[in-house]
């Protein structure tokens, strides 16, 4: 039996070392790349095999960040695969991994903050505007004052060993939210996500962005740590994501720059997810779980194909006109589609399923607000769908002559991803049997203690998707 | 699993099994040639006909109310649950029927019309996800799982009337269109959790759940939006003649046959609740008089033989609207079936109609003689101008949904772009955007 605490850090180093590697030999490095990812893959399976109760979120998630970058690296087109991009995709992977796996509150922080180094750095990944620097500047200040005051409050610094405890209070509490408030770009603090995406090369912005730190705060930080504070006071953080989710979809339907589109529906999106974590329902907490596997593998594959098409056809392109590459890349062309619509519950796919749990979970939990999700997904149905009318559909292009449609390298990742999105959606239960939200970690608080859940009448279901604590709390 | 199940499972599964292997071929490289597609389709929707055919048998020999297929739950969490359940019970045979028997005839059809055409296999692989997501709604034992087969109807539907995709106009209708059904299938999703929050199931196989008057008026509120969207009925009637881009078969087995009776089919299948609710069987009554009305009147002012027929289908399922408020379940049904045959074979003609009145014009030795006199004419002139106008806008409804709605979100739209670009320095002359778009930092193309 191999040790998970080994697994995990040879999934955890397996990239940094590469990503020395790639700077100092500078050949192969996509192939070095691929290797490091290919081993953090494994050596992550390793350890979620052997993980069990709160260690299973994070075991999780490691292989799924470990996935999405082997996606990223057998992605990025021939033009970006060079020595600082890919040291820098490993570099955040290492990182990112590291602060998935850890338990300690300042491993935590060092890993939040490493992930966006490359992103200041403006010969690395470092946008054209300030606010992502200042986004996730702000982000990265906020934890270290809320860690900082739980090391002098807590006297502890194992997530495992604060559960409970509220450690610092409300003001540890309020920086905490105002991290994952600048980390996760929930409104008003959100435009620095589009800039970073628009600003910034596309595929390393969008693995930044899949890391979903913020949300991962929420499960692995703030609702164990402050189990009364959060029954208190997230369904305001829970408004702030629906408005979020809304304000992007609304703002999405004008935009004409392809990258800026596709961060808004990220965006909208993502925040449904934290709409989910904080309903404190099972069923809105596993659909958010869920669908952080949907908008991972589904924005990741819109932000490559977006990448590929930009580096075969210019990267003027625009949402204003139709542009036709359909004609030139069919395939990509239905990759986007499908991706595109994976991301917005389209049937058959793992969204579906996700949607309909997090549409059920947070109506269950804010009846009024939680209106606003469906109508936020539909918004951004028709966003994506004007997307991609207006990038592959339309008159044929001139004025190149042969252009490649998806190369084989492309078309089988592009393919393993799809059949992810769609395998799963048919077989949705191997990835919620992951979520270990189970009865056991069930708060038995009954509806009747939430006055906004009377609006529908009295409810034959009894304590059906009651308030939950978080994966493993007591 | 009896063989009436296994038939039963096999009339759903096969188109979709259909589109699957082909589409997953075509993405790795591979392109079927016409007479393969064509062949298997006719293969494959033979097949469910006889499968069918075995189900019906199945229930008359017995007498069984249904033949129903469990799967247990697709997923679960907690107490809420997705149970997978088929059904073909006596009111979702004939809409199954009519699935599989249009939709063979259709891919038999196609097969010559749409002949070397560009997109053959795109419109094969369209129309066999159409037949799987119709059957999957239509045998749906849950609203659940009724909600999964009526998405994939409308997305099959849009990328349809965008299927002639080098003409701008297609597409941008085709957008249109998706964006109506997504809105008002929001109706759908809140009306199917308000009955998973109320019953704690959204199965009807042993029945449709009981709830309070309240209740059942909000959920069959809430499913007449989505009902009334899907049939184009009135608020909603602008999208069809909108939808006519597409190819004609698929035309006619969507605004003729299928899609357009999907939102019938729903009501049909609340039917006892909507018995329960006078407001929501009144509003039913009151929105299908008003689309029939509004059809046959923007109908005759309709210039295009595809978009009279698709106004002449409008007039018909707001009268079938009609009979399923005023509880006339079984000549509804009726009405469907032989409605959805005959529009079909229209739509077909359609783009021989001009021969085909040739034709009669030959058969009558001259000009077919007027009907008679009009009726409009007992009206004074300026109402019949003013009606007119009315119906050559399409009763204004798209003018009204682009005034009250789109554009007051665009407008929104633009008010947030102007708010997120605060504080940024934006680009003031055409030299800066370039100097500007040139700064491009590693992995971005600059290297």
């Amino acid at each position: 039996m191999l040790d998970a605490g080994l697994m995990k850090s040879v999934a955890i180093s397996a990239p940094w070392f590469a990503a020395i590697l790639t700077a100092v030999t500078r050949r192969q490095v996509r192939a070095i790349g691929f290797l490091a990812a290919f081993i953090s893959v494994v050596a992550s399976a390793f350890a979620l095999r052997a993980a069990t109760g709160s260690e299973l979120l994070g075991e999780t998630l490691m292989v799924l960040f470990s996935c999405l970058t082997v996606v990223a690296m057998l992605m990025l087109p021939r033009r970006d695969c060079n020595p600082p991009t890919i040291a820098g995709i490993l570099f955040v992977t290492g990182f990112t991994l590291l602060g998935y796996s850890t338990d300690n509150l300042l491993v935590l922080l060092v890993a939040w903050i490493s992930t966006t180094i490359p992103f200041f750095v403006a010969r690395w990944f470092g946008a054209r505007t300030w606010r992502p620097r200042v986004g996730l500047l702000l982000s990265s200040v906020a934890l270290a004052v809320a860690i900082g005051l739980i090391a002098v409050n807590g006297h502890a610094m194992s997530i495992n060993e604060l559960k409970g405890r509220s450690p610092g209070g409300m003001a540890v509490f309020g920086f905490l939210v105002l991290a994952l408030i600048f980390r996760k770009g929930i409104c008003p603090a959100h435009a620095w996500v589009a800039d970073a995406v628009d600003g910034g090369p596309a595929i390393p912005t969008a693995l930044l962005l899949n890391g979903h730190f913020g949300a991962f705060l929420v499960a692995k930080l703030i609702v164990p740590l402050f189990p009364h504070a959060t029954r208190d006071l997230f369904p305001v953080l829970s408004y702030l994501a629906l408005a979020t989710a809304l304000y992007v979809a609304i703002r999405a339907l004008t935009e004409n720059s392809p990258r800026r589109l596709l961060a808004f529906l990220a965006l909208s999106q993502s925040a449904c997810i934290l709409a989910g974590l904080e309903s404190r329902t099972a069923e809105g907490m596993t659909g958010a779980f869920v669908h952080w596997f949907v908008v991972t593998a589904s924005t990741m594959g819109l932000f490559g194909i977006l990448r590929l098409l930009e580096v075969r056809f210019g990267e003027n392109l625009t949402a204003s006109k139709h542009l036709g590459l359909a004609e030139h890349a069919p395939r990509l062309a239905v990759f986007f589609v499908i991706f595109g619509l994976a991301l917005v519950g389209l049937p058959g796919t793992l969204s579906f399923c996700s949607q309909d749990l997090l549409i059920h979970g947070t109506l269950m939990s804010h009846p009024l607000t939680g209106l606003l999700l469906p109508i936020a997904i539909a918004m951004n149905a028709v966003s994506i769908f004007r997307l991609f009318t207006r990038l592959f559909l339309g008159k044929r292009r001139t004025g190149f002559t042969v252009m490649a449609d998806a190369l084989p390298r492309e078309r089988w990742i592009l393919t393993v991803v799809v059949l992810f999105v769609v395998l799963g959606g048919l077989f949705p239960n191997a990835i919620v049997v992951l979520v270990p939200v189970s009865s056991d970690a069930v708060e038995p608080v009954t509806y009747s203690s939430r006055p906004t859940i009377q609006m529908f009448g009295s409810s034959s279901r009894g304590a059906k998707g009651v308030p939950i604590t978080f994966w493993g709390t007591p | 699993m009896d063989f009436s199940q296994a038939s039963l499972l096999f009339v759903v599964a096969a188109p979709g099994a259909v589109f699957a292997t082909f589409a997953l071929l075509w993405l790795l490289g591979w392109v079927p040639n016409e007479r393969a597609v064509s062949r298997i389709t006719g293969l494959t929707f033979s097949a469910c006909i006889l499968a069918l055919a075995v189900i019906v048998w199945t229930l008359v020999s017995t007498g069984a109310p249904a033949v129903m297929v469990a799967f247990g739950n697709w997923f679960s969490v907690h107490d809420y649950h997705f149970p997978l359940v088929l059904m073909a019970d006596r009111l979702s045979l004939p809409f199954l029927g009519l699935t599989v028997v249009l939709s063979g005839l259709i891919g038999q059809f196609s097969a010559t019309y749409l002949h070397r055409e560009h997109g053959f296999l795109r419109f094969f692989l369209l129309l066999h996800l159409f037949a799987f997501g119709s059957l999957l709604a239509f045998a749906a034992g849950s609203f659940d799982l009724l909600v999964a087969g009526w998405e994939m109807v409308g997305i099959t539907s849009v990328l349809l009337i965008a299927f002639f995709q080098q003409r701008p106009a297609p597409v941008e209708n085709g957008l249109r269109v998706f964006a109506v059904y997504r809105a008002c299938d929001i109706g759908l999703l809140l009306g199917v959790f308000a009955i998973n929050h109320w019953a704690g199931t959204a199965s009807f196989v042993a029945g449709l759940p009981a709830f309070t008057g309240t209740q059942t008026t909000i959920i069959c509120l809430l499913l007449l939006i989505a009902a009334a969207g899907k049939a184009a009925q009135v608020p909603f009637s602008g999208w069809l003649p909108r939808a006519m881009e597409g190819p004609t078969p698929s035309s006619a087995i969507f605004y003729g046959a299928i899609s357009i009776h999907a939102g019938a089919y729903l009501l049909l299948r609340v039917q006892p609740w909507l018995a329960q609710s006078p407001l929501a069987s009144t509003l039913v009554i009151v929105i299908g008089a008003v689309t029939a009305v509004h059809g046959t009147i923007v109908g005759r002012a309709s210039a295009d033989a595809k978009t009279s027929l698709a106004y002449a289908s409008l007039t018909q399922v707001g009268v079938v609207f009609v009979e399923i408020g005023m509880g006339w379940k079984w000549i509804a049904v009726a009405h469907i079936l032989g409605h959805a045959t005959v529009r079909t074979l229209q739509f077909l003609r359609a783009p021989s109609m001009l021969h085909d009145y040739h034709q009669m014009h030959s058969a009558f030795g001259g000009e077919i003689s007027s009907t008679g006199s009009r009726l409009e004419e007992l009206l004074p002139e300026t109402v019949q101008l003013w009606i007119y106008r009315w119906a050559l806008d399409r009763g204004h409804l798209d003018t009204i949904l682009d005034r009250f709605v789109i554009h007051p979100l665009i407008l929104l739209s633009n008010v947030f772009a102007r708010i997120d670009s605060l504080g940024l320095h934006q680009p003031t002359s055409r030299r800066e955007k370039v100097v500007l778009s040139m700064r491009s930092p590693a992995g971005q193309g600059g290297d």
